[in-house]
């Protein structure tokens, strides 16, 4: 390759280990300064995560993967970084919402002044973007796990930020516990390719990945699918999400939601579609396919449910993860029947949403953040009217709010419609169960489309609009310029990955060819580069610049024509009519009623249980004095999966406890006799 | 030929200084005497990495043997001193197992380690190779002043016992471990000596006694 692009890369990864560093190391000279701490940590992200886009431009058009850092002082563990297409494209994730949300964060944290210590939540900041980045980077399973560690250790010191709070360190225990048993799964996983040659570096998986056994294949696939979909947050591994993101600072739920389950993503796409050189039977695409649609379906359907804006939004993690399954799994479907065209469209599309639900998710966290900076709750009961007090967040939102929920010029759109596409072009599978199942997987994209866009309906319209519900939102104000700014470049990024579709294509089919040794990206464009077509013109197409352009077409003609038949604009002001009540913020539509008509037709996914107690006046029984209304849903997983195992396990450790005396003397005891019996084991 | 034949007897003669001196530390009841011993025993330990240095050529052994000179047979005893200074507990100690029955039972601990090590030394062509038993059986005997004594002071030389049998194991059976595991090690040791120092204050300020023993009243 050529050498001057290696060692600008590589002078680039220097820059990126420095000033990340640096953020994590030089607030803490500065103690009793915590608005320089601020400054200084959160500046030297937006500096490390701008270097980080260059580093993943370069690497997208490196023409061989550069590997540098061959450092290896112990046996097995190989200090290697590797950046080849597939990295470079999640280092871009990474690093372009770091730069708006450290701008965000640098706002954001003036709330924690004074509370917590700056220098730490800087410092844990920096850490936690940099060991994503590794992470991403490392060429080493060893290192890989160790990386993977400390991802999840920092993050878990981020959850619980605001120890004090017993909600946040509850959060932060099942996130910790969850996410161990996650890396034991990866652990057993790479010990798998591990034992095949002896060797922990990638290259060594990626050749024992081809010559394993069937039955060992099968174990890696599965191993590696708890192990990451426990980061990645697939139902059943998804509870600990909403307990987990709602608890830590808002800027780092952005990332996490956003960002860091997606490196879950990166460690399936890497296990199946390279160590394991693409190769598998066609339950594996199967499986992924329908835990992708299982997750999406449920995660909305628990968002639906949720009060507290920032469980709803982590809910929509869980389901967004199974729509970029749904992608991968029809890719990986159509790989094992030798489709690699339809395959490359479907990693493609999953590679796709993983980008654009990066930028929704993180812009709606931090919008969900301000909303929290400016009115001291996360409960959406308490929000209302906000759309006068903070018309930026609330513009901001609302281009969220069309992302999420698919609708063209958002970028989900484009994504989602991908995935439709791959999911429907089926009939070209020769198995008739495949025919028949992967449109079924559709039919459930499609009803989590029409979900979420309800859900976003509740979330935007009982929080921005009516009346103020409680008197934090009356007390609301706009939250500050670099705030604004910052969710300002989130929301430019969601249109821009949704209009640009004709030049971000090649670049994701750059990510992908390596894998499915194939470039769809010419075939996929239409020739004039403004429409995309999966399979010809004839079969589906989309230009969403053009879908743009007709609907502000629409909007203006819509405007235009009420103007002309209706003639000019007369306001009156006058209050909401109400049946001649006077209209109070009680008689809104709650959040809980919005999502009622859906409850009712989930009755019996939801489980609900109602209580509602009447107590009547005195007078009569036909006038209700109080009415107290609760309502409370079965967590099933909790109830059917988690509770039965945790049982199981304390009551073995009860059993065990019988040998943990406490006597010191009797710990070594055991040790030494074991050792002493072992050894006159081996001589007899 | 000879010259290492001479090499190899003097490494042995230093290991089985080593051994001499651990079976002193069992038998030895007063705290500060026991410290002494380990102190000698760490020169013993410095002397024979030092001379495998010396018969192999390689050199960053010599920077362990330097270490282990400064770091066990200075730093560490002097920490340890301290501790017992300030504690006052130089007197006897309370023995789980009485003296001679100890001093039996390490006996038989090293003709476990001979006869455990006996095929490798069949196998082995390194000029140290004799010296793995009598690594084994000092990591064993500095297991065992673990469990016999009570005192932490005592505890913490036989933890340092088993780490000097790892070091002189490592040093023959391999010519010593990379530089880093190394320095990682003495690294650890340091740390592990400080942190037990300072426990072992906690345990006199909490339970007025060092005797270990007292710890099972933490249970739940």
């Amino acid at each position: 390759m050529n050498f001057n692009l290696f060692s600008l890369i590589h002078g680039n990864f220097l820059i990126i280990l420095v000033l990340y560093g640096a953020g994590m190391i030089i607030p803490f000279f500065f103690p009793r300064q915590p608005r320089f701490q601020n400054l200084i940590a959160h500046g030297a992200a937006i500096a490390a995560s701008t270097a980080g886009v260059v580093l993943g431009v370069l690497g997208l058009f490196a023409d061989s993967p550069p590997v540098f850092y061959s450092l290896s002082t112990l046996p097995l563990l190989s200090i290697q970084f590797r950046l080849d297409t597939l990295s470079s494209f999640f280092i871009l994730v990474i690093s372009l919402s770091g730069v708006p949300v450290s701008l965000y964060a640098t706002g954001y944290v003036r709330e924690f002044e004074g509370r917590y210590p700056m220098g730490v939540l800087g410092s844990l900041y920096n850490a936690f973007l940099l060991s994503m980045i590794l992470v991403i980077m490392a060429d080493n399973g060893f290192l890989f796990l160790i990386l993977w560690e400390v991802m999840s250790l920092v993050s878990y010191f981020l959850v619980v930020t605001e120890h004090e709070k017993a909600e946040s360190r509850y959060a932060g225990f099942f996130y910790f516990v969850m996410t161990h048993v996650g890396t034991a799964f990866i652990m057993i996983c790479f010990l798998l390719f591990y034992q095949e040659n002896g060797s922990f570096n990638f290259e060594a998986f990626r050749s024992s990945g081809l010559v394993m056994p069937q039955a060992i294949q099968a174990l890696v696939f599965l191993t590696a699918l708890v192990g990451f979909g426990t980061k990645a947050g697939i139902v059943p591994l998804h509870v600990w999400l909403p307990y987990a993101h709602p608890a830590a600072p808002s800027h780092v739920s952005a990332l996490m939601s956003g960002v860091m389950i997606k490196t879950a993503i990166y460690g399936l796409i890497r296990v199946y579609f390279d160590f394991l050189g693409g190769q598998f039977p066609w339950w594996w695409g199967f499986t992924i396919l329908v835990v992708g649609a299982v997750s999406a379906l449920l995660g909305v359907m628990y968002a639906l449910m949720e009060h507290d804006l920032k469980s709803l939004l982590a809910y929509h993690s869980v389901e967004n993860i199974g729509i970029i399954l749904l992608g991968i799994g029809a890719g990986m479907i159509f790989q094992s029947y030798g489709l690699s065209h339809l395959a490359a469209l479907g990693l493609l599309a999953g590679l796709y949403h993983t980008i654009n639900h990066a930028m929704f998710k993180g812009l709606l966290f931090l919008g969900a953040g301000s909303l929290l900076y400016s009115t001291h709750t996360r409960n959406m009961e308490e929000y209302g009217g906000l759309v006068r007090h903070m018309p930026w967040t609330a513009f901001f939102f609302l281009i969220g709010a069309v992302s999420i929920s698919g609708l063209p010029p958002g970028n989900g759109f484009v994504s989602e419609w991908l995935i439709f596409q791959s999911l429907f072009l089926s009939f070209q599978i020769p198995d008739l169960l495949m025919k028949i199942f992967l449109p079924i997987g559709a039919a459930m994209l499609a009803l989590t489309g029409a979900l979420a866009m309800a859900c976003f309906a509740k979330a935007f319209g009982i929080s921005f609009l009516a009346m103020p519900r409680s008197h934090h939102a009356k007390q609301a104000v706009e939250v500050s310029l670099v705030m604004r700014i910052g969710m300002g470049i989130m929301a430019a990024y969601c249109v821009i990955l949704g209009l640009a579709t004709m030049w971000i294509i090649p670049l994701l089919d750059r990510v992908i060819t390596p894998f499915t040794h194939i470039s769809i990206a010419e075939k996929v464009i239409s020739g004039r580069g403004w429409t995309i077509e999966p399979m010809g013109v004839t079969f589906a197409s989309v230009s969403t610049p053009l879908l743009a352009l007709v609907i502000v077409f629409l909007i203006l003609a819509t405007l235009l024509l009420s103007l002309l038949l209706g003639g000019w604009l007369r306001k009156r002001f006058y209050k909401t009519w109400g049946c001649g009540l006077n209209l109070k913020p009680r008689n809104e539509y709650t959040s809980t009623g919005f999502s009622q008509p859906i409850r009712q037709v989930f009755s019996t996914i939801y489980r609900p249980t109602v209580k509602l107690e009447t107590e009547m006046m005195a007078e009569s029984r036909y006038f209700a004095k109080r009415m107290r209304f609760e309502l409370t849903f079965q967590p099933v997983f909790q109830k059917y999966l988690y509770d039965p195992v945790v049982r199981f396990f304390l009551a073995v450790a009860d059993r065990f406890r019988v040998i943990q005396a406490g006597s010191l003397h009797l710990y070594l005891s055991y040790i030494f006799l074991t050792l002493v019996a072992l050894l006159l084991w081996t001589t007899l | 030929m000879a010259h290492s034949d001479i090499g190899s007897q003097l490494v042995n003669i230093c290991s089985m200084l080593l051994l001499v001196t651990t079976f002193a530390i069992v038998s030895q009841r007063r705290l500060s005497a026991c410290v002494d011993l380990f102190a000698l025993q760490s020169v013993f330990l410095a002397v024979t990495a030092a001379l495998v240095a010396f018969l192999t050529g390689i050199h960053h052994i010599y920077v362990a043997a330097l270490l282990t000179i400064v770091i066990k047979a200075i730093i560490i005893p002097l920490i340890l001193k301290r501790v017992i200074e300030r504690l006052n507990v130089t007197r006897e100690l309370v023995l789980n197992i009485n003296i001679p029955a100890s001093l039996l039972i390490c006996g038989g601990l090293v003709i476990l380690a001979l006869s455990v090590t006996q095929p490798i030394k069949e196998l082995g062509f390194l000029l140290t190779k004799d010296s793995l038993a009598i690594s084994l059986a000092i990591i064993l005997i500095g297991f065992f002043t673990m469990i016999s004594r009570r005192k932490a002071v005592t505890q913490v030389v036989g933890f340092l016992v088993v780490e000097n049998g790892i070091f002189l194991g490592a040093t023959a059976a391999a010519y010593g471990m990379p530089l880093i595991v190394e320095l990682g090690v003495f690294f650890d040791v340091l740390v592990a000596a400080l942190i037990i120092g300072i426990f072992t204050h906690r345990l006199q300020d909490t339970f007025d006694s060092v005797d270990v023993s007292k710890l099972t009243g933490m249970k739940e």
